[in-house]
């Protein structure tokens, strides 16, 4: 069954058109005992993957995989990590990205689909000056 | 900023299923970004006010008109 409707499937689907590389969605979960919230995070990657042929996803199982969670910091599940191509983006999702967080998500896989980061030219300056060092960024959002 | 900086890592975390870091990084209000564990920018700010905060820099490069 969709989580979207057929109007909002044919929006996502326009917006994505934009990518020009893979994308992959690694799907950090864990096949017994894993939150209710991963098989909603299954659903949402499966339908983003439906709307367009360069995004893939792929599961892997936290418990049995660990190397994998360590390669990607992954500390919690579900956890999502976006790959441009085989490139980790450093961008991640803690949870289920329904509601608002969907957005970002959309946002989050255009982002790693292309090779823009769509900041302001100041602001890439400014990062290209400053950040030497790991930088850890972590956005607390909620689906409402 | 993470597509921009390969030292740059960023995430997004639901806050309501992950009650341990909301409660670790008191997060009452979001969005709610914490940069390395401590620097804490609540709501939304611009762009420009966004990076330079993660950064650590001042506002604005001109000194403040006292």
């Amino acid at each position: 069954m969709s989580l979207l409707s057929d109007q909002d499937r044919q929006v996502v689907r326009e917006h994505l058109a934009a990518i020009q590389q893979p994308v992959t969605l690694l799907l950090f979960t864990q096949s017994i005992g894993a939150p209710e919230t991963a098989l909603l995070a299954r659903q949402v990657l499966d339908e983003l993957a439906s709307l367009n042929e360069l995004i893939r996803v792929e599961e892997i199982n936290f418990v049995l995989e660990r190397d994998r969670a360590e390669q990607y910091g992954i500390e919690h599940i579900p956890a999502i990590v976006l790959l441009s191509g085989d490139q980790d983006t450093r961008m991640r999702f803690l949870g289920a990205p329904a509601g608002y967080e969907f957005m970002s998500l959309i946002e989050a896989v255009l982002l790693a689909g292309t090779n823009d980061s769509r900041l302001l030219p100041e602001s890439r300056a400014l990062i290209s000056a400053n950040v030497t060092t790991p930088t850890d960024i972590q956005v607390f959002v909620t689906p409402t | 900023m993470a597509r921009e900086n390969a030292h740059i890592r960023a995430t997004c975390v639901e806050a309501t299923e992950f009650m341990d870091l909301s409660r670790k990084f008191r997060v009452t209000g979001v969005p709610k970004t914490i940069v390395n564990g401590s620097t804490e920018i609540l709501g939304a700010l611009p762009e420009d006010l966004f990076v330079r905060t993660v950064l650590g820099l001042p506002e604005t490069d001109s000194p403040p008109n006292l």
